[in-house]
């Protein structure tokens, strides 16, 4: 299920430069500088394109317990469809009567149609965090792959019916709700323009323009990580800082605060272009 | 975020006079966030939360959630808690104040600083959680200015590079910065800044007492003038 990523742990920090993963070394202008000097040199080689091309092949494949591939997963677009299916998530799905969001969609399909076992993908599969970031997940894998088909198309996620009228408005509740030991909400830090924690920019969420520009990236290659990140991931990692516990994917929460987000980016034209590159995450 | 800065520094320059009282009323917070404009329930709100974790233990869960007074109302009010629910607040918080056990509110700085700057403590969950046996930090760097040499600081809060140089260290100041960390919401009801004290939360009084003398010091390179091989 799980793969080890060990030419990456060694090749990031060649081919990337060690001072970018130095997260607090420099002041964050120097450091976002000499990251967009990465990133131009690296137009034309993103290692998260691994993820999808490994995604691509897991997609169609015969695997788990029953044997299926994923081309009888719906993904909002009908069975299989893949094209444009993250420009419209989070969604309601009948069959689950639940809003989903395309990872825990994946997460669904692996499950009931696959006949994995949820636990299995889902659980803190690490012993440490340098396990973590030495490990390429068939789910993240299956995201990045189905994302990128929808690479060129804006967000476009609307709010249909109550079901997703709900988790939007939860989501809005959530992020504006301070918890944890640190007596944080995600407003706190994502709300206000101008805010640096530690030296890092923090991008607002509750902008559009930049809730496009930020989640059109995602998911992304974090160099700092040497692994692909997702939605979900990025959310769960604010929540642990906040000193809450892991998030579970396709949990209420994970849905509501993906949705509540991603209303914000699909406001705006910005067009999704995964993999992402990003310094740290 | 430019009147909670306001506020936090007011608050802490008339805190030497005696007059926090006067300022306590204006000191809602827009950044401390309320919970947007919804018709959700709080109730909704915590089935939503409760089952959206693997929460170890229900007193876990409790702890890190289920609201204390005062969080509660500062999301329900958008930070904004009226006079009444302000006196709730800062009895409540004031009655949660604790002291080291030795009287001392001024500790050892060079210990301070190793707490300012820490980051460890409180994450749960996990194979590589935080390990409770090691002492926790508070991130003050997360908000604050401090030591000018350090680098990479937040602006979250108001600078604190010369501290003590510009307060001194008079029995009521020590007593203030003291009580501000321990308990910032003893002081501002809704203050945007963590409360560091007691159950729950990342500091023992102890190292309270030691972040107080690293900002307060003379000595501490929060008062002195930034080394020149920093730059
Ligand atoms: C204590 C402040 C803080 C809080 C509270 C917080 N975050 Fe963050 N958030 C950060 C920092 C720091 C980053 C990293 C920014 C970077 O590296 O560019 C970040 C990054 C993000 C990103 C990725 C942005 C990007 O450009 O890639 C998202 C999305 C995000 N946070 C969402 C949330 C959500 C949702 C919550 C609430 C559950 C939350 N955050 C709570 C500080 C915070």
């Amino acid at each position: 299920m799980k793969k080890k990523i060990a030419w990456l742990c060694f090749a990031a920090p060649i081919l990337f430069g060690s001072q970018i993963t130095t997260t607090y070394a420099a002041t964050p202008s120097d450091e976002d500088k000499k990251f967009e000097a990465y990133r131009e040199a690296m137009a034309d080689f993103n290692p998260g394109d691994f993820w999808i091309e490994d995604g691509e092949k897991l997609f169609h494949e015969k695997r788990g317990p029953k044997n299926v591939s994923l081309d009888g997963c719906d993904l909002g677009l009908g069975p299989g469809v893949v094209k444009g299916a993250y420009a419209q998530l989070p969604r309601y799905f009948k069959d689950t009567n639940r809003v989903e969001t395309l990872e825990g969609r994946l997460l669904g399909c692996m499950v009931h149609q696959q006949g994995f076992n949820e636990e299995e993908i889902t659980k803190p599969y690490y012993a440490s965090l340098a396990e973590e970031n030495g490990t390429k997940s068939d789910l993240v894998e299956l995201v990045a792959y189905v994302a990128a088909q929808s690479n060129g198309q804006p967000y476009r996620v609307k709010l249909e019916n109550a079901a997703e009228k709900n988790a939007y408005e939860m989501g809005k509740y959530a992020f504006y709700h301070r918890m944890g030991s640190m007596d944080l909400a995600c407003a706190s830090c994502h709300a206000t323009p101008g805010l640096v924690l530690r030296g890092v920019h923090l991008p607002v969420m509750t902008d559009p323009a930049t809730a496009g520009k930020v989640m059109t990236a995602f998911p992304a290659y974090v160099i700092k990580d040497a692994n692909v990140r997702t939605w979900f991931w990025r959310n769960e990692r604010c929540l642990l800082a906040m000193r809450m516990p892991f998030l579970k994917v396709n949990s209420d929460l994970d849905v509501a605060l993906h949705l509540f987000q991603v209303m914000e980016a699909s406001k705006t034209d910005t067009p999704i272009a995964v993999p992402g590159i990003k310094p740290r995450a | 975020m430019k009147n909670n800065l306001l506020n936090a520094l007011s608050v802490a320059l008339f805190a030497t006079a005696g007059l926090y009282s006067a300022h306590l009323l204006a000191a809602g917070n827009p950044a401390a966030a309320g919970n947007g404009d919804t018709n959700i329930t709080e109730e909704q709100f915590l089935k939503v939360a409760k089952e959206s974790f693997p929460w170890a233990t229900p007193e876990e869960f409790d702890e890190r959630v289920k609201n204390d007074v005062t969080l509660a109302i500062c999301n329900k009010t958008n930070g904004q808690p009226n006079a009444a629910e302000t006196d709730v607040i800062l009895k409540f918080e004031k009655s949660r104040m604790e002291y080291p056990k030795d009287g001392k509110l001024y500790g050892d700085w060079k210990k301070g600083q190793e707490w300012a700057e820490g980051a460890h403590g409180g994450r749960i969950g996990f194979a590589d959680a935080d390990d409770p046996a090691h002492p926790n930090g508070a991130n003050c760097y997360a908000c604050h200015a401090i030591d000018p040499n350090f680098p990479g600081a937040g602006n979250m809060g108001p600078s604190l590079t010369n501290y003590g140089k510009l307060r001194g260290q008079s029995e009521p100041m020590i007593k203030y910065t003291y009580e501000k960390i321990y308990d910032s919401k003893a002081l501002v009801p809704c203050s945007l800044m963590p409360r560091y004290g007691g159950k729950g939360h990342l500091l023992t009084a102890e190292q309270v007492a030691d972040i107080t003398a690293f900002l307060l010091d003379p000595a501490s390179p929060v008062n002195l003038p930034a080394k020149e091989a920093a730059k």
